[in-house]
C-alpha cells in the first residue's frame, strides 16, 4: 500500500476491510526466518536447535536463486477449483515432478554442509540415497501430514524442500482471486495452519491471519473463534503465567486443540513459523492439559 | 468438525503421536528433556476474549474484552483490556477516545453500580433497590403526565402530547428492544426521546 506512488485518499477517507489472504514472497520469507530463529536461538535453551532449523531456513533462501521457474494449473484448472471453492495448488496433484527433484536435491545439497548432531546426519544421508519411488511417497506422507514415527527427521527435510517449492508456487497465484475454503485450510494450496496472527498491518490492524505450514500464504480468519472446527463457543487463550501476552495458544472446548496465536501487532519480531518452535515451552506445559496441538510444524512433530 | 481436523487427528494418533518428537529425531533430544525441566515450574494462565458492543452512541462500535481468569472453570475474571474488534464490520477495530477509554469507564470507582435517589431538599444520595426506583419513577412520571397531558389543541384537534418529560434511552441494545423502548415511550405521549438508534 505504501509502495504505489499514486495518490490513494481512501485510504485516509474510510476504514479499510482487511485483505482476505496476503500470499507469500520467499525471496524474503525464509531469510527473515532465519534470521529470527537465530536471534532466538540467543536467548533460548533450545538454542542449539533453533540455530539448526535457522541454518536449514537459509538453505530454503539461498536455493532460491538456483530454482527454475515453477509450473502453475493451467486457466482452466485455476477457473475450476474457484468456483468450486478449492485451493488453486492441488496437494494430491504434486509428485516428484524435475521443479520438486531439482528443489530436494538443492536443499539435500544445501543441508549437508551445515553443522548438526549425528541422528540429523544419518536421517539427510537416509533422504538423499532414498529412489524416486521412496521419496514420491515421502512427499505423500508430508502433503497428508501422516508422519511415520521411525522416520521424522527425514520427512522434515523433504518438508522443507515442499515449502521452498510451494511457496514459489504460491507466490504467482492471483492473490485477489483466492476463496475462501474453510476457516483452517489454506485458500492456496489446502495447507493447515502452523499458527495464527493478531497482525498490525496498515489496513488490517488487529485482524488475525493464518499462516499455512506449507506454502506460507496468511489468510483471514475471524477472531475469538477455533481455527481447527471453526467453534465460537468456549475459546480461551492460555499462556506462561509471567509472560509479555504475545504468544498464547487459541484453546477450544468443543473439539479439544490448540493453536498458537502470535501478537505481532505488539510485538513485530514474531514470525509464525520460529516462534512456534521456540515456545515449545507452551506446548510441553499444554502437554498433560486437556487439549492437544492441531497445527501442523514439520519442525516441531511429536507434540 | 471439518474433514481436515478429524483426518488429523487420526494421524496424530497413527503416526507422531505414539514414538519420538522432531528434536529427538534430530539428534536433540537432551534439549528437549531439559527444556521441559526448566519450564516444568512455570504455570499456565488463562486469558478470555469476549466480544461485546461499545455502550457510548448509536454506532455500536464492536469492542473485544480480555479478561483474566476462566468463569468456565469457577475463576473469577477481571477485564484487563479492551480494545476494537478488527472483525467489526462498523470500526473495522477503530474506536473513538470515548471507546478507546472504555477500561476506565468498566473500572470507574464513581461508576453507577445500582439505583441511587436524592431526595427533594437532600445533599446526599442514597441507595435504593430497583423495586423501589422503579415505583418512584412510574409514580413520578404518572403525577406529572395526569398534571400536564395535552390531549387536544386550541382548535380541538387530539394531538395526545405530553412536553414536560423527556427520555433517553441507551444505545446498546438490540433492534427489538430499541422498537419496544420507542413503542412505549411514544405510546405515553411524550415526545422529547431520544433512542440513540438513529444510525
Amino acid at each position: 500500500m505504501t509502495s504505489s506512488l499514486q495518490p490513494d485518499p481512501s485510504a485516509i477517507g474510510r476504514i479499510p476491510a482487511p485483505p482476505f489472504a496476503r500470499l507469500p514472497d520467499p525471496e524474503v520469507m525464509f531469510a527473515q526466518r532465519a534470521k529470527r530463529l537465530l536471534a532466538l536461538a540467543e536467548v533460548s535453551d533450545l538454542g542449539a536447535y533453533l540455530s539448526f532449523v535457522a541454518a536449514l531456513a537459509q538453505a530454503q533462501h539461498d536455493i532460491q536463486s538456483q530454482l527454475p521457474e515453477p509450473s502453475l494449473p493451467d486457466e482452466d484448472a485455476l477457473a475450476r477449483a474457484r468456483e468450486f471453492a478449492m485451493p488453486p495448488i492441488d496437494r494430491s496433484g504434486l509428485s516428484l515432478d524435475p521443479a520438486v527433484a531439482r528443489t530436494l536435491d538443492l536443499m539435500f545439497d544445501a543441508a549437508a554442509s551445515i553443522d548438526k548432531p549425528k541422528e540429523a546426519e544419518v536421517a539427510l544421508g537416509v533422504v538423499r540415497q532414498a529412489g524416486p519411488g521412496t521419496v514420491t511417497a515421502m512427499i505423500r506422507n508430508v502433503l497428508s501430514e501422516a508422519i511415520p514415527a521411525d522416520a521424522i527427521a527425514e520427512h522434515a527435510y523433504v518438508a522443507g524442500g515442499l515449502q521452498a517449492h510451494v511457496a514459489r508456487l504460491a507466490a504467482r497465484l492471483d492473490g485477489e482471486k483466492l476463496v475462501r475454503v474453510s476457516d483452517g485450510v489454506c485458500p492456496a494450496c489446502g495447507g493447515p495452519p502452523v499458527s495464527s496472527l493478531i497482525v498490525g498491518w496498515m489496513g488490517a490492524e488487529g485482524a488475525r491471519y493464518c499462516c499455512c505450514s506449507l506454502c506460507g500464504t496468511f489468510w483471514n480468519v475471524v477472531r475469538i473463534k477455533c481455527v481447527l472446527c471453526s467453534s465460537t463457543k468456549g475459546v480461551g487463550y492460555r499462556e506462561i503465567d509471567g509472560g509479555p501476552g504475545t504468544i498464547k495458544a487459541e484453546c477450544c472446548d468443543t473439539c479439544h486443540g490448540y493453536v498458537k496465536v502470535f501478537y505481532q501487532q505488539k510485538d513485530v519480531s514474531l514470525d509464525p513459523v520460529a516462534d512456534d518452535i521456540a515456545s515449545l515451552g507452551l506446548d510441553l506445559l499444554l502437554r498433560d492439559s486437556e487439549y492437544r496441538r492441531g497445527s501442523f510444524n514439520p519442525f516441531l512433530l511429536g507434540f | 468438525m471439518n474433514v481436515e481436523l478429524s483426518r488429523r487427528g487420526f494421524l496424530t494418533a497413527a503416526g507422531v503421536g505414539v514414538g519420538g518428537t522432531a528434536l529427538g529425531a534430530f539428534g536433540f533430544g537432551d534439549l528437549e528433556v531439559a527444556h521441559a525441566a526448566a519450564i516444568r515450574p512455570f504455570k499456565l494462565v488463562n486469558t478470555m476474549e469476549t466480544r461485546n458492543t461499545c455502550p457510548y452512541c448509536s454506532v455500536a462500535c464492536g469492542v473485544i474484552l480480555y479478561s483474566k481468569g476462566d468463569l468456565r472453570k469457577g475463576e473469577n475474571a477481571d477485564i484487563i483490556h479492551i480494545e476494537g474488534d478488527a472483525d467489526h464490520p462498523t470500526n473495522r477495530g477503530t474506536l473513538c477516545p470515548k471507546g478507546s477509554a472504555l477500561k476506565d469507564f468498566v473500572k470507574s470507582e464513581t461508576r453507577l453500580r445500582y439505583p441511587m435517589l436524592r431526595k427533594p431538599g437532600s445533599s446526599t444520595f442514597e441507595r435504593i433497590s430497583w423495586d423501589q426506583a422503579l415505583d418512584r419513577v412510574a409514580r413520578l412520571m404518572k403525577t406529572d403526565r395526569d398534571a400536564n397531558f395535552i390531549s387536544a389543541n386550541k382548535d380541538g384537534i387530539p394531538v395526545n402530547r405530553w412536553t414536560t418529560v423527556g427520555f433517553l434511552a441507551a444505545s446498546a441494545t438490540t433492534n427489538e428492544t430499541a422498537y419496544l423502548t420507542y413503542k412505549v415511550v411514544r405510546s405515553t405521549g411524550i415526545v422529547c426521546f431520544d433512542n440513540q438508534a438513529r444510525v
